[in-house]
């Protein structure tokens, strides 16, 4: 009997270890093999600090490039297209906008996203970095949402708290947490 | 009497006359004794524009530029002298000497006889303790289009070389400005005799991220690239001009590519009209690819560029970089680099590298030795 009960409660932990992160949305319809082209636009920003949207925008652009799946328009085209759309919020674009965006710049798909956290976090004496991002796919024949995934990556930890040290350094976590995005939008 | 006077007043005036006429070709005369120099040597005249101050804080250009000319002198090159070079700058209206563009350099070696710029490039300047200096230094052909013949940086901090009970600290800042300069200048002369070596670049400095488009490793051949000013998101005042630099720097000095010279490119984004909006749209690299013939350009992003502040911290550089292929016309490298001055040391400094400068320097060669092996 008792052996049936710890049974039981591996298996659960388990089921719960293999279980799809909840952060992440895709469209079961969607065939997203025909994205070949994406526009990532500009970033919103919702941190107290300046340009992070950028930095993180930067990364994401490379890492997409990096993984030669999907070919990113350069940033310079997208702002073009912004501005001959005449997109009111470039952070958050409407469904018709989205629709003239994929028209304007042959792109099969667009990205937005929100960096919600960046930066230093405190508890107590402990002291760490943390990033938080959200993003979502639209296709541009309709405008809807086929992908959204968000993560959050550093922080403090045990470790930090036990033994200080201040975590690890941005541009790290950054690198992480926009991969763990990649993964996401992969592993449909 | 009167006959006297007038003979008097006629023969100071004829004097008078030939002294003005003395003085007015006394500058032509000491330009025709300085090419008669060069000639002796078979080194070019040069012109020594006045120094681009990049540094964003006052510095003593005037000395600069006067150490500069005077090194050049001591290695055999003849100098253009200021009053032609003046006279030209007016006439023609410069005002960028931050580069030379065709006509220009075309019209420097019809009217002056210089068949070659210096044009050098203050990107750091700091006369408190540890003085620091980064300078960058390039030498144009007159020419339409002109050609970069050389170009070399160097970056330089009063506390970078200690040594033994601290012998090898230079505490005036004049003292590591002419130490700057004989570095560069020496430079120049290797360059002249054919012996200039490239240094290795060490592993850390390569970028963090890349992406490399097939397009590019199916065409083995030399490129013609132009490097466009760097978007600047960063604190530092002009950091997009110096990165650009840096690039122009290491690019010419891989066997792979033939770099347009950034006077050029200047011109030719104020005749275009080019106002880049978060980078370079396809259209505006259409205008520059059909205007200047070039195979390849380079642009990018400047996230972070700082210097060490005082004698203590790491200089920290950050940015990115795209570049577009004519023959395909799309992005075909893009990469992400971001190091600072202390990554890999361990002991007792070695391997810190002390400024910006140098180490943007050896980022911007890891990138130009990936995107064409």
């Amino acid at each position: 009997m008792r052996l049936k009960k710890i049974t039981l409660v591996i298996i659960l932990a388990f089921l719960t270890a293999c279980a799809a992160p909840l952060a992440t949305y895709h469209d079961t319809e969607m065939d997203f093999g025909s994205v070949q082209t994406v526009a990532v636009m500009p970033f919103a920003n919702l941190t107290g600090h300046t340009r992070v949207e950028d930095r993180v925008r930067d990364v994401f652009m490379n890492m997409l490039l990096a993984t030669a799946s999907i070919y990113v328009i350069p940033p310079g085209e997208v702002a073009r297209g912004i501005s001959r759309v005449q997109v009111v919020d470039s952070t958050s674009p409407s469904a018709e906008e989205i629709q003239k965006l994929g028209v304007a710049l042959s792109a099969d798909a667009v990205i937005t996203g929100v960096v919600r956290e960046y930066g230093e976090v405190r508890s107590g004496t402990a002291a760490s970095n943390v990033i938080s991002i959200g993003l979502q796919m639209m296709e541009v024949q309709t405008g809807r949402v086929i992908w959204s995934g968000s993560t959050t990556k550093g922080g403090i930890n045990l470790k930090d708290r036990l033994l200080g040290g201040g975590g690890q350094p941005m541009n790290d976590i950054t690198e992480e947490a926009v991969l763990d995005l990649i993964h996401q939008l992969f592993n449909s | 009497m009167i006959s006297s006077i007038s003979f008097l007043t006629a023969r100071s005036a004829s004097l008078l006359a030939v002294l003005l006429l003395l003085c007015g070709c006394g500058a032509a005369l000491e330009n025709r004794q300085d090419m008669a120099a060069g000639e002796k040597t078979g080194l070019p005249l040069v012109a020594v524009f006045p120094v681009q101050n990049l540094c964003g804080n006052p510095a003593p250009l005037a000395e600069i530029r006067e150490t500069l000319i005077s090194l050049l002198q001591q290695q055999g090159f003849a100098v253009l002298d200021n009053k032609t070079l003046e006279t030209f700058m007016t006439a023609h209206r410069v005002r960028n000497v931050g580069g030379i563009d065709g006509p220009t350099a075309q019209a420097m070696k019809k009217e002056t006889g210089a068949e070659a710029t210096l044009i050098t490039s203050l990107e750091l300047y700091v006369e408190q303790y540890p003085p620091k200096i980064s300078l960058t230094c390039r030498l144009v052909t007159s020419a339409d289009p002109p050609l970069i013949r050389w170009i070399d940086n160097v970056g330089m901090t009063g506390d970078e070389s200690p040594g033994l009970l601290g012998l090898g600290l230079i505490s005036q800042a004049d003292a590591l400005r002419d130490k700057a300069l004989q570095t560069l200048m020496a430079s120049l002369q290797q360059e002249m005799r054919g012996e200039q070596i490239m240094p290795a670049t060490a592993r850390k400095f390569r970028p963090k991220l890349t992406f490399r488009s097939p397009t590019l490793e199916q065409e083995k051949r030399k490129y013609k690239i132009a490097v466009l000013p760097f978007f600047n998101h960063s604190t530092r005042k002009n950091a997009g001009e110096i990165l650009v630099l840096h690039f122009i720097k290491e690019l010419s000095n891989l066997p792979n590519f033939q770099v347009v010279e950034p006077g050029v490119v200047f011109q030719e984004l104020l005749r275009f009209r080019i106002i880049m909006d978060d980078g370079l749209s396809m259209p505006n690299a259409a205008a520059i690819f059909s205007d200047l013939d070039v195979d390849l350009i380079l642009s990018g992003k400047i996230l972070d560029y700082q210097d060490a502040q005082g004698p203590w911290g790491s200089p920290y550089v950050d940015f990115s970089t795209v570049m577009f292929f004519n023959n395909s016309r799309e992005m075909v490298w893009a990469s992400k680099s971001y190091n600072t001055g202390s990554d890999g040391v361990f002991f007792f400094d070695v391997g810190r590298v002390s400024t910006a400068n140098d180490v943007a320097s050896q980022m911007a060669r890891s990138v130009g030795e990936m995107m064409v092996n």
